[in-house]
This record gives structure tokens, C-alpha cells and sequence, in this order.
């Protein structure tokens, strides 16, 4: 198992490298001028950093939140926190606000998060506790509703500003600056680490409550730790650049294909291949049609639902 | 005799046709924000009984019903203002809304001016079938007259070939970066005055464009639309311009911020060239 975790890690050094160099032009870091240099460090370095950020953290939270929800289809959107994050990012886009200068966006985008992923820990819980299906539910409940106000202020607003929304909304991370990765960093390494030491109880869990219990596990505090680890991943994820699609539900099921579903190799291994994946989709979204570049989420999308199906027909990937 | 009591009915026949022409156009609904400001120029704007809710020059077109958006008018919002006439454009409106109204038996005209060379003949032929066709032709006039200035002057000023072309980029919106490219106004509008736009060969007219790109093509000048005027759109660029601060127009302080006159083809379209035009000596 161990080996397998050092070959993701490989795998993830070397789509990282892969992604600074290639792109709508080659870069030869030996041979850089001026312009090239500032562009390789203060444009690209950035992104690809936040992209990797951000796909640890939405493959990381993907996988433990199938496994406190005990639902294969689960993936960190579907407890609406995105949907909250877009709906004030939108109004805020929008509205032209500009409070914060160039972190408006992202610290709206993460109190929407915020916000929403209490909500349905709120929704989620009775007799001092969260439980699965509650939370899910109150998860797809709360997505709709922001979704449909989403609808609603974007219906009202103007094509133009209709764009500029859809394209944060979609994923953008052009707009990736270094400023932005630290408190990126902190939320994501943070919920990565909480979630990896509690791999154990997400293990116990999957199989039961009870089972759970009878290990010397407290069901309902393992999960509640469990619930903030994915908040904050996704919240930072969002608030870095948008909803990027089909991360958290596929590299889970992905990993699981290759090492097995003990939380302990699960959990960062899913953190690397989304990482390695959320790059790669940025690089071709990049390249494809260069100048212009098409929203990452788009491509993720592309590349990942072909595959998904194709480990559907292999193995019986519903089994968690 | 019988000839000519013939040929003084056909003439009779034929002004009367003509008043009448000019008299079923009485209400009007404009669907398209540039229209509206065409129709105005072209003393028209009293028979205006219907807009969209873009149409915000002039001032009068705001007091004016409204019927919805470019991309979603309300049929029934239109019906119910029981207009002679609808003015549409391809520029942003549905040519589906277009079958449905005239199969509903109202009569449409489609403005087909996109770029700011075809405006003087779309105005000519509106104007011809609005009945103002005296009013259209001393707009496409003035309209004509004004872009001969702007060949000339540059003709004069750069000798037979300009020396050194501008390069030149016009941001849409900052973030994320959204800028004017190929069969625009504006881009149009960079030619006429002397620039060179770097975005004019990509694939599509607004194109979430490279940053990187951008850097590696290096403008000498950045001009920056305000849109909405209730942006603050210094403060959203600000990011931006920080991330550019190599580039020679951030660096020699060449970056502009223009009105929304060039994001209409209509009557404001010559003062936005006028604008960028004095950004800069761009003949040098």
C-alpha cells in the first residue's frame, strides 16, 4: 500500500512540472527571457498551484464524504455548499462589489460556503448527532433552493454580466495570484490532515454505526469532525476558483479501483490523482484554443465522466 | 388625356402608399439597445412605444415600457403594445422571436449593420423603410464624413504607411479577463484609429483571453471599458493591471478607461472612436 501512495505522489511532481512547462507555448526554464521567466513564476506557478490545491481538496472530501454519507454518488457539491459559495460569489460579480479589492470574490464565495455547509449541519442534525441521510437530504434541499436564486438574480442581471458569472462559476483559475494560496493552503491542508488522523473511524463508519460503536468509536463526534474537515476543503476549494465538476465523485471511486478502500491510503491518494487531474483539465483548457481558454470544469467533466462509466462496466464500483 | 388622367392617379396612388407607409409605423418596439438610439437619432423616438430593458441612452428611452431583455423579449409584453413595427438585429436577438412575430402577423424589420463600415447602409435602408429617408441620409452622411476624418488624419500624419503600429488591447472586463476581439465594434474602432489589437485573431468576438498571453504579447496600451456605470471598475482592475506591471503599457502608464460608447453600433459609435483616438498619438 505504501508503494501505491509513492507512486501517486510521483505521478502528482511530475503532472505538476508537466503543467508549468507545457501550455499554449512550451517553456524552456533554462533557456527563459525576461517576459517568459515572469510569466512561468507569476502566472502559471500560481495556477497550477491553486489547481492542484484545489483538486487535493475536492478528491480528499469527495472520499470521505462518501463514506460518512455511506453513498457512492456523493461528492462535495451535493451538500450545496457550492451552490451557496456560487450564489453570493454571483451576487457579489454581479453587484460590482469590490469591498475587499481582488479577495471579494473569494472570501464572499467562502462565507456562502460557510454559511451553507452550517445550514445543513443545522438540518442534519438531531439527537446529538449528524446523520447520513439527513444531511444529505437537507444537502439537496438547500442546493436547490440556492440553485433556483441563483437562476433568479442571474435571469434579472445582464448578458453580460451573465458571463462573466457562468465563467467563475464554471471554474476559473486565471485569476490564480500567490496572495491567494496561503489561506488556500492553511483550510486545505488543515481539513487533509484532520480528515487522514480520523481515516480509521471513516472506516469503522462505512460499515455502521453500531459496528462502529463496538470498535470503541463515538459515531456522531467521529462524524461531526469528519463533516468540518470536508467544509473547509470545499469551502477553500470554491472560494479558490469555482465549482470544478465530477473531482470529488470520480477520483474516490478511481483510487478505490487501484489500492482498495481503507481511508488510510484512500484519502491522500485521492488528494494526489485530484490534484494531478485538476491540473492536467486546466493545462488542456489552457491549450486546446489558445489565446482563449474554456473553463477547467469543462474539461474535468470531459475527461472524467467517459472514464467513470468505463470503471461502472469493469468492476462493481459501487461497493464502498 | 386618359394617359395622363392615369399617370396622375398611379402618382396619387403611390404618395398615398407612401403617407401610408410612413402612417401604419406609428408604433414601434425596439429590441435591441442600439437600435433604440438609432430610432431616436432618427426623430423617431415618440413612435417608440416598447424597449428592452438595456435601452438606457437616451435619457428618454429609460421612461419608455419595456419588454424584456436582447435574448429573452416577452412575446406577450410585445403583442400586448400592439406594435406596426418591431425593430430587431441579429446582433442579439433571436431570429426564432423574429418567425414567431411575424407569424403572428406583426411586421418586423431586421437590422443587419454589424460592424461600423455597414452602418451607414443599414441606416439608409432603415431609414427608406421608416419613411425617414431624408433624416437617415444626413446620418449616414455625417456618419461617413466623420470616418473619412479619421482615414485622413491618418493618412497625413503617418505619411503613406504607419511607422509603428500600436499594439493595443481592450478589456471588456477584467476578471476574469474578457476582451474585445475580431468583428467587434471596438475592434474596428482599434483599426480605424491605428491600433493594433492583439486580440483580433481569436476564435470568437469576447474571448476569456490568456494572461499570460497577454504578457508575452506585450500592448502598448490597455484601454478599459467601464460598462455598467455603477462599477468601480479601477478597483476591479486593479488585480489585473498589478499582475501586468511588466507589460509596457502598465509600465509607460498607458492605460485608459473609456465610457460604453463603443459597445453599441448606433450614433455614440463616432464619439467612442473619437475617445480612444485622443488616448494616445497613435500615428507616431
Amino acid at each position: 500500500m505504501k508503494i501505491g501512495i509513492f507512486l501517486f505522489i510521483l505521478l502528482f511532481v511530475l503532472v505538476l512540472a508537466l503543467s508549468l512547462f507545457l501550455g499554449p507555448t512550451l517553456i524552456n526554464p533554462f533557456a527563459a527571457d525576461e517576459t517568459t521567466r515572469e510569466i512561468l513564476l507569476s502566472v502559471r506557478a500560481p495556477r497550477v498551484v491553486v489547481a492542484a490545491l484545489m483538486g487535493m481538496a475536492l478528491g480528499a472530501s469527495g472520499a470521505v464524504l462518501q463514506g460518512i454519507l455511506r453513498n457512492p454518488l456523493a461528492d462535495p457539491y451535493i451538500l450545496g455548499i457550492s451552490s451557496g459559495a456560487s450564489l453570493t460569489a454571483a451576487l457579489g460579480i454581479l453587484g460590482g462589489m469590490t469591498f475587499l479589492g481582488a479577495f471579494t470574490i473569494p472570501v464572499l464565495a467562502f462565507i456562502g460556503a460557510v454559511v451553507t455547509g452550517s445550514l445543513v449541519g443545522v438540518m442534519g442534525w438531531k439527537r446529538g448527532g449528524l446523520w447520513p441521510e439527513r444531511l444529505l437530504l437537507a444537502g439537496v434541499g438547500l442546493s436547490f433552493l440556492f440553485s433556483s436564486l441563483l437562476m433568479l438574480i442571474m435571469s434579472i442581471s445582464t448578458d453580460e454580466g451573465i458571463r462573466k458569472a457562468m465563467l467563475w462559476i464554471f471554474g476559473d483559475l486565471s485569476m490564480s495570484e500567490w496572495s491567494r494560496v496561503p489561506y488556500g493552503l492553511a483550510f486545505i491542508l488543515a481539513g487533509i490532515i484532520l480528515s487522514s488522523v480520523k481515516a480509521k473511524a471513516l472506516n469503522a463508519l462505512i460499515l455502521g454505526d453500531e459496528f462502529a460503536h463496538s470498535l470503541g468509536f463515538a459515531p456522531h463526534t467521529e462524524r461531526f469532525i469528519l463533516f468540518i474537515s470536508i467544509g473547509l476543503m470545499t469551502a477553500a476549494s470554491v472560494s479558490l476558483g469555482g465549482m470544478i465538476g465530477f473531482i470529488g465523485l470520480l477520483v474516490p471511486h478511481m483510487i478505490r479501483f487501484f489500492v482498495g478502500s481503507d481511508g488510510r491510503t484512500l484519502i491522500p491518494a485521492s488528494a494526489f490523482v485530484g490534484g494531478s487531474l485538476l491540473c492536467v483539465a486546466d493545462l488542456i483548457s489552457r491549450s486546446v484554443l489558445p489565446p482563449m481558454e474554456l473553463p477547467a470544469g469543462i474539461i474535468t467533466a470531459l475527461i472524467g465522466s467517459p472514464y467513470f462509466l468505463y470503471l461502472l462496466r469493469r468492476k462493481n464500483v459501487l461497493g464502498l | 388625356m386618359r394617359r395622363l388622367i392615369l399617370i396622375v392617379l398611379i402618382l396619387h396612388i403611390s404618395v398615398l402608399c407612401y403617407a401610408y407607409a410612413e402612417d401604419t409605423q406609428k408604433r414601434i418596439v425596439s429590441l435591441a439597445p442600439n437600435m433604440t438610439e438609432i430610432l431616436f437619432a432618427l426623430g423617431l423616438g415618440d413612435r417608440i412605444v416598447g424597449v428592452t430593458s438595456y435601452c438606457d441612452h437616451p435619457e428618454e428611452a429609460k421612461e419608455k415600457p419595456k419588454v424584456g431583455g436582447m435574448s429573452n423579449p416577452s412575446l406577450e409584453a410585445v403583442i400586448s403594445l400592439k406594435p406596426d413595427l418591431v425593430v430587431m438585429t441579429t446582433d442579439g436577438n433571436p431570429m426564432e422571436f423574429e418567425e414567431r412575430l411575424r407569424s403572428l402577423k406583426i411586421k418586423t424589420y431586421v437590422f443587419e449593420a454589424k460592424r461600423i463600415a455597414e452602418l451607414p447602409r443599414g441606416i439608409r435602408d432603415l431609414g427608406k423603410a421608416l419613411g425617414v429617408r431624408e433624416r437617415a441620409e444626413a446620418f449616414a452622411q455625417v456618419f461617413e464624413a466623420s470616418l473619412k476624418r479619421f482615414g485622413l488624419a491618418k493618412r497625413e500624419i503617418a505619411g503613406s504607411k504607419p511607422a509603428s503600429q500600436w499594439k493595443v488591447i481592450f478589456i471588456v472586463w477584467p476578471e476574469p479577463l474578457i476582451v474585445a476581439g475580431p468583428g467587434t465594434v471596438i475592434d474596428d474602432a482599434l483599426t480605424i484609429v491605428g491600433g493594433d489589437n492583439i486580440a483580433a485573431k481569436s476564435q470568437i468576438a469576447y474571448p476569456k483571453y490568456s494572461i499570460e498571453e497577454v504578457i508575452r504579447r506585450s500592448p502598448d496600451v490597455i484601454i478599459i471599458g467601464r460598462g455598467m456605470q455603477d462599477t468601480d471598475i479601477e478597483k476591479i482592475s486593479a488585480g489585473l493591471l498589478k499582475r501586468l506591471k511588466s507589460v509596457p503599457a502598465v509600465k509607460n502608464k498607458r492605460v485608459f478607461y473609456v465610457s460604453d460608447d463603443l459597445y453599441r453600433l448606433g450614433p455614440r459609435t463616432i464619439r467612442g472612436i473619437e475617445e480612444i483616438s485622443r488616448l494616445v498619438d497613435w500615428q507616431r
